[in-house]
C-alpha cells in the first residue's frame, strides 16, 4: 500500500498574458489560471501507481485562497483527497518559500512517496521538489521518466545529460517527473462530479506557526520582445521563388 | 575563504563557469574557488584557467550518484561563507543546486542567463519566466547568492597560464547516500549537436506522420543543415531524439537560418530560437503565432511547399 502525495501548482495561463506595448510591462489581471501542465503528469503518476500497487493519493497545493478553484480539477484526476495550504500572504511565493511551507505542512503526514512535476508552468525554476526533499531529509531523484516499486525500494529511470541513469532509493522518497512518464487521463463528467464530494483539508499560515521569508528580490519583470521582419509569402510558385530569392540575398542560402 | 565558488559536473562546463566566475571575483575583489570531482590533476588545470583555490571532492564509487556531494558542499559553504555559488545547470546540477540552496536556506536563481554586479556590490541575475514571455531580474537577499547557469551561456576560458599557483584542498569525506546508481545508459549518438548547426529545419506537429520527416530531411540536406523539432515531436511522438528539440526545456540554438515547418510558435518553443539570424516558417494557418516572430513566413501547406522548395534549391545549387 502506498501513500502518495502529489504536489501541484495553480499557475497563470501563459496564453492569457498580454503585453503593454509602450511600457513592456506584463498585463496579468485578466489572465486565467490552470493546474500547471507538468503537475498533471505528477498527479497521473501518483494515481497510476496507487492503482497498480494499492494505496491512496493526496493532492497538495500551496497558494492564495483563490487557488481553491484548482481543487476540483485536481481531485477529478483521481486523488482521494486534497490538502489546500492557503493564505492571502502566499502571494508570488518563490521556490524556497513554497518548499518550506510544503515541508512544514507535510512533515506530520504519513507518506511513502512525494511526486512533483519537473518544474512549474510559470516560473519553471525546478527547485521545489529537490528543496522539499532536503527539508524533509528524504532521498530524491529528479527528471524521472519511469518508476517501479519493489517492496520498500523505488527504482527510477532518470534523465541525465549523457542519457539515462537507473537509481534505487528506499521509501519514503521524492521524485520529480518528466512529461514523458505517462499520458494524463482526461477527467470525465463522473470524475468531476465525484471530485466535489472528496475531502479537502485546509491549512492556513497561522496553522503552520511560523513565517516564511523570501530570499530573492525581484528588481524588474519586463516582457521579452522579438523584433522580426514579419514578411509573409503565399504558397504559389512565383511567391516561393521570391522567398528563395530573399534568402539568397540575406546570405543564408548559397 | 569567501568569494565566488563554481561547481560543474564536467570539465568543459567548469571552464565556462571559471570565465564568468573570474570576472565576478575580480569585480568584487574576492577569490575564485572551483570544485573538482575526484581528481587533483583537473584541480590543477582549473587553477591554470583562473581559479585561486580548488576543492577536491573525493572520487565517487560506481554506484554513488553525483548528488552524494550535496552534504559536503553544504558543509564547506557553512564553514567558509562564500558570497556567490554558481552551478552548471545540467540536469543533475539543477537538482544539486536546489538541494544545496535548501541546506543553506538561501535563494537560487535557476537557469540564469545574464549576471552583473550592481552598485551595492550584489549579484544581479536575469532569467526567463512565463515560458519565455518575460525576463525577470533578481537579487538575492540571503547568503550565499546562488545561480545555476545553462551550459554554453558563457564561452569557456581559453587562456591557460601554467605559471599560476593556487591552493588545492581536499574536502570530505562524503558519507554514503541511500540513492544508489544501478545502471547508466549513455545515449546512443543518434544525432549531431544542433546548438552548433548553421542551418536548422525544424519540424512540428503539422507533420502528420513519422515517414513525412523525410520531406524535412530532404530540405535540410539541400540546405546543408540539420533537422530539429518541437517538444511534442520528441517527447510525445518519439519520432526524433530528445536532444533535438528546441525551446525552453530543450536546446537554445543560434543558427544563421531556421525554417520551421508546421509549428504553431508557442513561446516555450520560440524562446529557443531568439538568437537565430533569420527565422522562416511555413504554416497553413495565417494567424499562427509563429508568423509574428518570423522574418519570412510562407502561408501554405507544408506538403506542397516543402517539396517545391527542396527541388528549386537543388536546381539552384547545380547551376
Ligand atoms: C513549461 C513548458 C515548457 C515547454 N517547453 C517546450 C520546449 O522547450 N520546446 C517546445 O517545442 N515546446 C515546449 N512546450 C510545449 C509548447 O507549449 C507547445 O505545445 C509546442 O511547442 C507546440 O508544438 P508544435 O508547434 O509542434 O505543435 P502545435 O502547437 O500543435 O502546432 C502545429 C502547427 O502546424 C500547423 N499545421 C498543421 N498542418 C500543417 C500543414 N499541412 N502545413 C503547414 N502547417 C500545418 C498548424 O496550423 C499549427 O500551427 C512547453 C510547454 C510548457 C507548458
Amino acid at each position: 500500500m502506498l501513500n502518495i502525495i502529489a504536489c501541484f501548482k495553480w499557475v497563470i495561463d501563459h496564453e492569457d498574458i498580454k503585453i503593454n506595448p509602450e511600457t513592456h510591462e506584463l498585463v496579468l489581471d485578466r489572465a486565467g489560471y490552470r493546474i500547471s501542465d507538468y503537475d498533471r503528469f505528477a498527479i497521473e503518476e501518483a494515481v497510476a501507481l496507487t492503482e497498480q500497487y494499492g494505496g491512496s493519493t493526496t493532492a497538495v497545493t500551496v497558494g492564495l485562497p483563490a487557488a481553491k478553484k484548482s481543487l476540483k480539477d485536481a481531485l477529478a484526476r483521481g486523488p482521494e483527497k486534497a490538502i489546500f495550504i492557503n493564505d492571502p500572504a502566499f502571494h508570488n511565493l518563490e521556490p524556497s518559500q513554497t518548499a518550506a511551507i510544503l515541508a512544514q505542512s507535510i512533515s506530520n503526514q504519513e507518506y511513502d512517496l512525494i511526486i512533483c512535476g519537473e518544474g512549474s508552468g510559470d516560473l519553471y525554476a525546478q527547485q521545489v521538489g529537490p528543496r522539499l526533499a532536503e527539508h524533509l531529509n528524504i532521498p530524491c531523484a529528479s527528471f524521472v521518466r519511469k518508476i517501479t516499486i519493489e517492496g520498500r525500494e523505488l527504482i527510477a529511470e532518470r534523465r541525465v545529460d549523457e542519457g539515462i541513469e537507473v537509481i534505487s532509493m528506499p521509501l519514503p522518497a521524492l521524485v520529480t517527473v518528466l512529461p514523458e512518464i505517462n499520458s494524463p487521463r482526461v477527467p470525465g463528467l463522473k470524475d468531476t462530479l465525484s471530485a466535489a464530494k472528496k475531502p479537502v483539508v485546509e491549512i492556513t499560515a497561522s496553522d503552520l506557526g511560523q513565517t516564511f521569508a523570501s530570499c530573492l528580490e525581484t528588481v524588474e519583470i519586463k516582457a521579452t520582445t522579438m523584433e522580426r521582419n514579419c514578411e509573409k509569402f503565399g504558397a504559389e510558385k512565383d511567391e516561393l521563388k521570391r522567398f528563395i530569392d530573399v534568402l539568397c540575398r540575406a546570405g543564408v542560402v548559397d | 575563504m569567501a568569494g565566488v565558488w563554481v561547481f560543474a559536473e564536467n570539465y568543459d562546463y567548469c571552464l565556462e563557469l571559471l570565465q564568468i566566475g573570474r570576472s565576478l571575483a575580480d569585480k568584487t575583489g574576492v577569490q575564485l574557488t572551483a570544485f573538482a570531482c575526484g581528481d587533483k590533476g583537473i584541480g590543477q588545470q582549473y587553477i591554470y584557467y583562473g581559479a585561486d583555490q580548488v576543492f577536491i571532492l573525493p572520487p565517487l564509487a560506481e554506484d554513488q550518484p553525483l548528488g552524494t556531494y550535496v552534504p559536503a558542499i553544504v558543509e564547506a559553504a557553512r564553514q567558509e561563507d562564500p558570497d556567490i555559488i554558481l552551478c552548471a545547470a545540467t540536469l543533475r546540477g539543477k537538482e544539486i543546486a536546489a538541494r544545496v540552496a535548501a541546506g543553506l536556506n538561501t535563494g537560487l536563481c535557476s537557469e540564469c542567463i545574464a549576471l552583473a554586479i550592481n552598485s551595492d556590490n550584489k549579484l544581479e541575475m536575469k532569467r526567463v519566466i512565463y515560458g519565455g514571455a518575460a525576463m525577470q531580474t533578481l537579487t538575492c537577499k540571503t547568503r550565499p547568492q546562488m545561480a545555476t547557469i545553462p551550459p554554453h551561456t558563457f564561452t569557456p576560458v581559453t587562456e591557460l597560464d601554467d605559471t599560476r599557483s593556487g591552493i588545492i584542498k581536499e574536502i570530505g569525506p562524503i558519507s554514503s547516500t541511500p540513492v544508489k546508481v544501478l545502471a547508466k545508459k549513455p545515449r546512443a549518438k543518434e544525432s549531431g549537436d544542433i546548438t552548433r548547426s548553421r542551418v536548422l529545419v525544424c519540424v512540428g506537429r503539422g507533420v502528420e506522420k513519422e515517414g513525412d520527416l523525410k520531406l524535412a530531411g530532404d530540405l535540410a540536406e539541400t540546405l546543408g543543415g540539420d533537422l530539429a523539432c518541437t517538444r511534442p515531436i520528441a517527447e510525445e511522438l518519439h519520432w526524433m531524439p530528445q536532444e533535438t528539440y528546441i525551446g525552453l526545456s530543450g536546446q537554445k540554438v543560434k543558427p544563421e537560418l531556421y525554417i520551421g515547418l508546421g509549428i504553431s510558435g508557442q513561446i516555450q518553443h520560440t524562446t529557443g530560437i531568439r538568437d537565430a539570424r533569420v527565422i522562416c516558417s511555413i504554416n497553413k494557418d495565417e494567424d499562427a503565432p509563429i508568423f509574428k516572430i518570423s522574418d519570412y513566413g510562407i502561408v501554405g501547406d507544408l506538403y506542397e511547399v516543402v517539396p517545391f522548395l527542396s527541388q528549386e534549391l537543388a536546381r539552384l545549387k547545380k547551376k
